[in-house]
């Protein structure tokens, strides 16, 4: 037989983790909300029966938020699922329970997962989940994706239950509140013509969910007399949680002893569940009762309380962005300072010493002829090489952005973020995409679905590509590397903020000059998940997928685009082979007529046009295609050498990531937005480039001129802030500049404060 | 009162939430009913977002959003 098994759950539940067991993939998994953001699927065989796996993305009700949302309602409610395997996460039982109801109430045949048990037992305490199971009429099963789980009883369960499974004879008690048959009198016709059970959709239209209502197609009078019923939306929140708090109640205990870590049936101590919901004077009162009641429990509970210490340190007023720009900073200096640098000149020695001399020897031994040695060497040995020398830097830097994921932080850096970003237009849910930019463009875009409003996820898209992703990586190196020796490091991280800084500038000028992109105001809810530990298996699978990726890039396109870019520029239209002949190559030619748009940089020159051509496909080529052109020495020249060689990593900072980051932007935000950005990123490029090459010059001519201008454009900064401010300060509420939704002259907190 | 008006880690309780739209019905899904006990864990290092705690987890809200959120204090 063959079935369709679904996962469905609130975000961050660990549907990735249980759909990588179950099927042995290796999607993407982090601790924060909307790591997936599109359907997965994947054909098992389990007991001679083929079981297509569906993973998709979280979601709190059937009543959607955003559109990563919208898929998994779709999925849910087309019932093209024989199955739907709803995880829950032990710790958030309730509010992960309310997406069960919905399930329920829509009469699809559901198992229940109950997840990370492995952290409720580190407290000590245990689920009865036998009495939950009672009531919900549907089996459940305890679980620990992220370690290993037994996922054999779990499709056990789940193909037992598609087989026996009737009609579900759950009494959802809390339903008789709700005037559901009054709006099915009203509603019945329309919901049977648009297939829906009147019932449910019943229950839909008091929620006011657009997606039924628009499907119900309803007339004025049908309207009006639903209206006059008045609201009903949030009662019908208040009943399911009612509903759930009373089956629930009770179901978290302590565990009586140590050795009994099974889930079994006891319910001693009735501690309600909510503990990260107290504040910390009542949560630490009892848990110095705890402690005196169980002192084997003493170190683990203090690690829990350890946690939540953490941020009160990360998330202080104060502290919280130079932490965070501490981490960056330290994550920097590894990745390129000391540690990445060694391992990479450890594998640069390595080929050089143990492949490039013996096989260029043997090559020129064998009296192969001289374009075959150069294409040998120059064009495969040092382009590529010099590409796949990086690998080193690019496992550290993915080890530190899986270390920043998997720990939680990176949701408070959204959090932390959220009021620079909030007058920006953007929130602090674009600052998960953006940090994800410093991995890949193309995926990081992808991620940006998961924010709910249309033009924030449009600038967000549209910004992204100026992080600096890790592809760029290899450029900054070897270019700074030969130019700036011991600073290096610094050259580096000024070029991975300078990215930034250029984004947030451009949201700021989306924000204020651009209409299309003008977000206004926005809300932002974002649940936080707690610290978790990450497991090495995780860091290694995120590690291992980024470098599989690099690696065959490294082998196919970057190979193939190497020889191409050997080849046209060694051979010329007429004379061939053109090394000790005075004849131009084919690129050459091409790359010399746009060479003088360049001019004004100083690299104005074919090979370094060429190198940048080249980056379009994927940004390594930029200097992979430097190498086999004779190397950084023969493109930077001049007495102005390293400022140009500078200007040349400004400019390869902020033109075109790569095509695969364009095609991705039209996935996400059109064809339109996808010219507009392409456009925007040439002309950022150009204008910043040239900015920056005039300023440098100026320094390196005369100081004093220079140091001149700097005090005159600082106080020209200042000049202007001051007078936007006082422009804006007549506008808005001191509290927000404006973007808060609250400021008018009703603005609460300003109220309080005046009186 | 709303939540804008909270004390940092005092214990409150819901009484409704207004406001429509998405922005609301995601504060319900999320469990912001009434009687629903809740605290403000922290506040964003330039403001206007708040971290509130509730129903044993945490999620971070803008000022609009706190807005709409009707408390009393939790006997």
């Amino acid at each position: 037989m063959e079935y369709t098994i679904s996962l469905v759950g609130n975000p961050n539940v660990g549907k990735t983790s249980l759909y990588n067991r179950i099927t042995h993939s290796l999607e993407h998994v982090g601790n924060w909300h909307g790591v997936t953001v599109t359907e997965v699927s994947k054909k098992i065989m389990f007991d001679h029966n083929t079981v297509n796996m569906v993973d998709l993305p979280g979601l709190y009700s059937l009543s959607v938020y955003s559109p990563e949302e919208g898929i998994s309602r779709d999925r849910i409610l087309d019932k093209s699922s024989d199955l739907i395997i709803n995880i829950c996460e032990v710790n958030n039982l309730a509010r992960n329970l309310y997406l069960t109801l919905q399930l329920l109430e829509l009469d699809v045949p559901t198992v229940l997962v109950v997840n990370m048990m492995d952290e409720l037992k580190k407290q000590g305490k245990v689920l009865n989940y036998r009495k939950i199971e009672k009531v919900l009429k549907i089996p459940i099963v305890p679980m620990s994706a992220k370690y290993h789980s037994d996922v054999h009883l779990l499709m056990q369960v789940a193909l037992d239950h598609i087989q026996t499974h009737g009609a579900n004879t759950v009494n959802l008690e809390y339903l008789e509140k709700l005037p559901l048959d009054d709006v099915v009198s009203i509603i019945g016709a329309n919901a049977a013509n648009a297939g829906f059970v009147p019932r449910w959709a019943a229950i839909k239209v008091l929620e006011n969910d657009a997606f039924v209502l628009e499907k119900l197609n309803l007339n004025e009078l049908q309207i009006k007399a639903l209206e006059a019923m008045g609201d009903m939306q949030a009662r019908v929140a208040q009943v399911r949680y009612e509903f759930i708090d009373k089956i629930t109640e009770g179901a978290i205990s302590r565990s009586v002893s140590d050795e009994h870590h099974e889930m079994h049936e006891h319910t001693e101590h009735n501690v309600p569940i909510e503990r990260e919901g107290e504040p910390e004077e009542e949560r630490d009162k009892k848990d110095k009762h705890a402690r005196h009641h169980d002192k084997h429990k003493k170190s683990e509970r203090l690690k829990m309380l350890g946690f939540s210490r953490i941020d009160k340190i990360v998330l202080n007023k104060y502290l919280a962005l130079p932490i965070f720009l501490l981490v960056m900073a330290l994550i920097f200096v590894v990745t390129f300072g000391l540690v990445g640098k060694f391992f990479t000149w450890l594998l640069e020695l390595g080929i050089d010493k143990l492949i490039y001399n013996p096989l260029t020897k043997w090559l020129v031994k064998i009296k192969c002829p001289a374009w075959i040695v150069g294409l040998v060497g120059d064009g495969i040995i040092h382009g590529v090489g010099g590409i796949l020398v990086f690998l080193p830097q690019i496992v550290l830097l993915f080890f530190f952005l899986a270390l920043l994921e998997d720990s939680g932080y990176i949701s408070r850096v959204a959090f932390m973020t959220d009021g620079i970003f909030r007058k920006i237009g953007l929130s602090g849910r674009s600052a998960f995409t953006m940090l994800m930019g410093f991995g890949c463009s193309a995926t990081a875009v992808l991620t940006a679905r998961g924010l709910e409003d249309d033009t924030m996820r449009k600038k967000t898209v549209l910004l992204t590509p100026f992080m600096s992703c890790s592809a760029r990586l290899p450029v900054y190196s070897t270019v700074a590397a030969a130019f700036f020796a011991a600073g290096s490091p610094f050259v580096i991280f000024g070029m991975y903020v300078l990215g930034a800084a250029v984004a947030l500038l451009l949201a700021a000028l989306f924000e204020k000059c651009v209409k299309p992109l003008k977000s206004g105001k926005l809300s932002f809810i974002m649940e936080m998940p707690p610290y978790r530990f990450p497991t090495a298996e995780r860091v290694f699978q995120i590690i291992w997928n980024n470098a599989k990726v690099f690696l065959i890039r490294v082998g196919t396109v970057i190979f193939a685009l190497n020889v191409i870019v050997w080849l046209l520029s060694n051979f010329s239209f007429t004379a061939g082979y053109t090394v000790g002949k005075n004849a131009k190559s084919i690129l050459e030619l091409i790359s010399g007529w746009i060479a003088p748009v360049f001019k004004p940089f100083g690299f104005g020159n074919w090979k370094a046009v060429t190198s940048l051509l080249s980056g379009l496909v994927a940004k390594e080529v930029v200097i992979s295609s430097i190498e086999s052109l004779g190397g950084v020495e023969a493109i930077f020249t001049g007495s102005h050498a390293s400022l140009s060689a500078l200007t040349f990593m400004v400019f390869t900072l902020l033109y075109v990531p790569c095509v695969a980051t364009l095609v991705a932007i039209r996935k996400e935000a059109g064809l339109k937005w996808m010219f507009f950005s392409l456009g925007l990123q040439i002309g950022v490029a150009y204008v910043v480039s040239l900015l920056f090459y005039g300023v440098g010059l100026l320094y390196y001519l005369n100081k004093g001129v220079f140091i001149g201008c700097i005090i005159v454009a600082a106080v020209v900064a200042v000049c202007i802030s001051v007078f936007i401010g006082r422009l804006r300060g007549k506008k808005a509420c001191p509290y927000c500049a404006g973007g808060c939704g609250t400021c008018s002259k009703t603005c609460k907190k300003t109220n309080r404060d005046k009186k | 009162m709303t939540l804008l008006d909270a004390q940092v880690n005092t214990k409150y309780k819901v009484c409704g939430v207004s406001g429509e739209g998405n922005a609301r019905r995601r504060l319900l899904d999320m469990g912001f009913t009434p009687e629903c006990s809740l605290y403000i864990a922290g506040v964003a290092p330039m403001g206007g977002t708040v971290l509130v705690g509730l129903r044993g987890f945490l999620v971070a809200l803008r000022e609009d959003a706190a807005s709409l959120i009707q408390i009393k204090a939790a006997s």
